[in-house]
């Protein structure tokens, strides 16, 4: 394991290559710049491709062919330009292509803010393009984090062939951290997948890759992709459950939103308040039992703390307490970043009025 | 121990700089930092601020609402951020061009930045002295782990900017500690 | 000698084209050149939306569908993985010329090594026949009812002297499938062309007029003297570009 310290636009692109990523495409656009920079130097070192897109249309569909070869392959963008992969993340969806998106948020809606904002939840979790599909959402808050997150995103990328998306805001792609780098992972490009254009001497029969399908057929992909997202909700949450046992309180936070309310809710353990988190690593699945198994005759409220006003989880937090508790949100946007004292003064207030 | 440094200035100044080398110093010496830059849509010349947190235990929060020490590049700056000082906390000013210090319950110590880089022959060592400066005044870190640091920083760069580097700090390091 | 069994390239069904289009013929043209250069295992077809989209269920070997106006960013995602492979799209006037006109140029302008076969039918044929961006003046439309006006439309877009003004393309040429030379002449074209990607000579683009008798409303064989008559004269048939031969 080799220690670094580095900034976290930087920590997931160097994280992607020892995960095996060879092609990258993307866009230039604020906040995210150092992750297109840095694999422009990075990859041809490991003999990997690196594109720079005329637009983000284009990079993704560049992803959606080096995915075809069966080659690892990444963008990554923020919201502005999120919103125009829609079209091609939705196509990765329908040709069962796995393909890793990165989205380091910032101020929304349209051009919004270059600051950083959680304001791309509800585009993440439930249409990152049209037709119903969903992807694997990777929330992390700390670069370790990221880096272990980003590392075996393919993993889950190509087990259920799509696009798994990483959703970071604008500050943890500029913070710099220290972080533990993994190995790099030696990949087997020898074997062609089924699912993929053979990389050597084509195939004796037809091999198609396509988006568009026959209604029943189209109708089968769908229903499989139904039983998978159950799977996913039984087998990969991910979530950070935190002083739990006794809450009375109990905050729900992911990202950056949650290492702040941390920290108040540490504070507040020290003046005798009993306050826990749910912090979702997975943002879908979202982690429903965790908050539909708490214990509501000891918990008196749910406090939803997200870096975006209004708050967008909390429909998700809604649909499990079902009005068993008061669900409460605090929060910042437009790029103002969270901070210690507004979010202590916010839980604090909650907590101590007894609301 | 847990300590916050906000670093502001106008770019250029190398206020992002100072803050990479305090952080890569502290990791170093076997703490934990993180350092997270303000960042904005100038190329050149816009507001710079960086906020740097070294702590010996992890750190959980990286956006403090308030720190324990500001340091001010300029007059702007000042008058941006005094207000995010904590009671009883720190605060380093470019005399050079701050002129009024106002809040009388934070320690402010005042040096020309500017004019002792001048002096020692490029005004762009001003913020290798400021580091200098918040070593000698609160020894956060070790000056050997910082000439570690400069060295690594400088490793492409000539002998004599590294020279001019270590006698900046070492400046800075007994305008701090004369300051106290 | 064109042989006149099915190309071993396409699978025995039909295409799904109208009687008469020339779409079919494009397609076959493409599969008799993949056949003689023995490419059947090693070509990759990048197939568009539109009627181009039909002969993604014929081709006898690796194909993949793109989005609408894409193909060129997916085969530049593909040819960068996979240098060695003979890579190809295949895309009509709308695709190519109106919601692709950033991949197509942005592609030919990083010179990547793959062929692009346009296929230029002045019509969006499979959504009924509105106006495409290479629509004639004066030419009707089921969105220019009176004809196309280029007062508040435009002009037909001119693709090949568009992409030739361009520094990386290497072969830019058009041809015109209403007569036999003009058939003969595109063979050797798309074939020429194949060769180049294969000798790692950079980017390629083969026009090819085509008809839609269904669309613009003519017999098919009303639709090749229309053509001569209208479209041969605007979209001029020729070599724009070849690199290679000296031709800038």
């Amino acid at each position: 394991m080799e220690k670094r310290f580095m900034k976290g636009c930087e920590a997931i692109a160097e994280a992607a290559v020892r995960g095996g990523c060879r092609f990258f495409a993307g866009y230039p656009i604020t906040p995210q710049n150092e992750i297109p920079e840095y694999l422009s130097k990075r990859l041809p070192e490991v003999g990997g491709v690196f594109v720079q897109g005329e637009s983000e249309v284009a990079s993704i569909n560049m992803v959606y062919g080096a995915a075809a070869t069966g080659t690892r392959a990444l963008t990554s963008s923020s919201g502005p330009g999120i919103s125009l992969k829609a079209e091609g993340i939705s196509y990765l969806a329908s040709a069962q292509l796995p393909a890793v998106i990165v989205n380091i948020s910032r101020g929304g809606p349209g051009l919004g803010s270059i600051q950083p904002a959680q304001s791309d939840y509800l585009q993440a979790t439930k249409a990152l393009g049209h037709g119903g599909f969903r992807a694997m959402v990777f929330a992390p808050a700390t670069l370790q984090e990221a880096v272990d997150l980003t590392y075996n995103a393919w993993e889950y990328a190509e087990r259920d062939r799509g696009p798994v998306l990483i959703l970071m805001d604008g500050c943890l792609g500029a913070i710099m951290e220290e972080v533990e780098l993994p190995e790099m992972k030696v990949l087997n490009y020898d074997n062609t997948e089924d699912w993929c254009l053979a990389r050597v001497g084509g195939r004796e029969d037809s091999h198609m890759i396509t988006p568009i399908l026959p209604e029943l057929a189209l109708e089968m992909l769908n229903k499989f992709k139904g039983m998978t997202y159950k799977m996913w909700e039984m087998a990969d949450v991910k979530v950070e459950e935190y002083m739990l046992e006794d809450a009375e309180y109990v905050v729900v936070a992911y990202g950056i939103a949650a290492r702040v309310a941390k920290e108040a809710i540490n504070t507040l353990r020290e003046e005798g308040f009993k306050v826990g988190m749910i912090r979702p690593i997975t943002l879908y699945p979202f982690p429903k039992a965790s908050l539909d198994n708490l214990d509501y005759n000891q918990v008196k409220g749910i406090i939803d703390i997200e870096m975006t006003v209004p708050a967008q989880m909390r429909d998700d937090i809604e649909l499990q307490v079902k009005g068993r508790c008061p669900v409460h949100e605090y929060g910042r946007s437009g790029g103002i970043l969270l901070d210690d004292e507004g979010v202590y003064g916010a839980i604090s207030d909650i907590v101590k009025g007894g609301a | 121990m847990k300590k916050s440094f906000v670093f502001s200035g106008s770019g250029g100044q190398g206020i992002m700089s100072a803050g990479i080398t305090l952080a890569h110093t502290a990791i170093d010496m076997g703490k934990h930092s993180t350092f997270l830059p303000e960042y904005g849509p100038e190329q050149r010349g816009g507001s710079a601020k960086c906020t740097v947190i070294i702590s010996d235990g992890d750190i959980i929060s990286p956006l403090p609402k308030k720190c324990d020490t500001l340091i001010a590049m300029n007059e702007q700056a000042y008058g941006k951020f005094i207000d995010d000082v904590k009671e009883g906390g720190t605060v380093v000013v470019n005399s050079s061009r701050v002129k009024d210090t106002d809040r009388q319950d934070v320690k402010t110590i005042s040096v020309p930045v500017d004019d002792v880089a001048l002096e020692l022959g490029n005004v762009k060592v001003a913020n290798t002295v400021l580091i200098g400066v918040l070593i000698g005044a609160t020894d956060i870190v070790s000056k050997e782990a910082v000439i570690a640091s400069l060295e690594e920083k400088f490793k492409e760069k000539s002998p004599e900017i590294m020279a001019l580097n270590i006698a900046a700090l070492e400046k800075g390091i007994a305008l701090g500690k004369g300051t106290v | 000698m064109p042989s006149y069994k099915r190309p071993g390239a396409l699978l025995p069904m039909s295409t799904g084209y109208c009687p008469g289009c020339l779409h079919g013929l494009a397609t076959r043209l493409v599969a008799d050149a993949i056949e003689e250069l023995n490419q059947q295992k090693n070509a990759i077809n990048v197939v568009s939306v539109g009627c181009s989209a039909l002969n993604l269920y014929s081709w006898c070997g690796d194909d993949i569908g793109a989005a609408h106006g894409r193909a060129p960013a997916v085969a530049t995602g593909i040819k960068r993985c996979l240098p060695d492979r003979l890579v190809f799209t295949y895309q009509g006037d709308g695709d190519l010329a109106a919601i692709g006109l950033a991949e197509i140029m942005s592609a030919a302008n990083r010179g990547e090594n793959f062929t692009v076969i346009f296929a230029n039918n002045q019509t969006y044929g499979m959504t009924g026949g509105q106006m495409a961006p290479t629509t004639l003046v004066g030419q009707k439309s089921t969105t220019t009812p009176y004809g196309r006006d280029p007062v508040t439309t435009g002009y037909p877009l001119k693709m090949c002297e568009l992409i030739s003004v361009l520094e990386a393309p290497v072969f830019v040429a058009r041809y015109a499938l209403n007569s036999p030379k003009g058939v003969m002449d595109a063979k050797k074209g798309i074939k020429k062309a194949f060769e180049l990607q294969l000798a790692g000579k950079g980017f390629t683009f083969v026009e090819l007029l085509t008809n839609c008798p269904t669309n613009w409303g003519m017999s098919p064989l009303a639709t090749l003297d229309y053509m001569n008559t209208n479209t041969v004269p605007y979209f001029v048939p020729g070599v724009y570009k070849d690199k290679e031969g000296g031709k800038q």
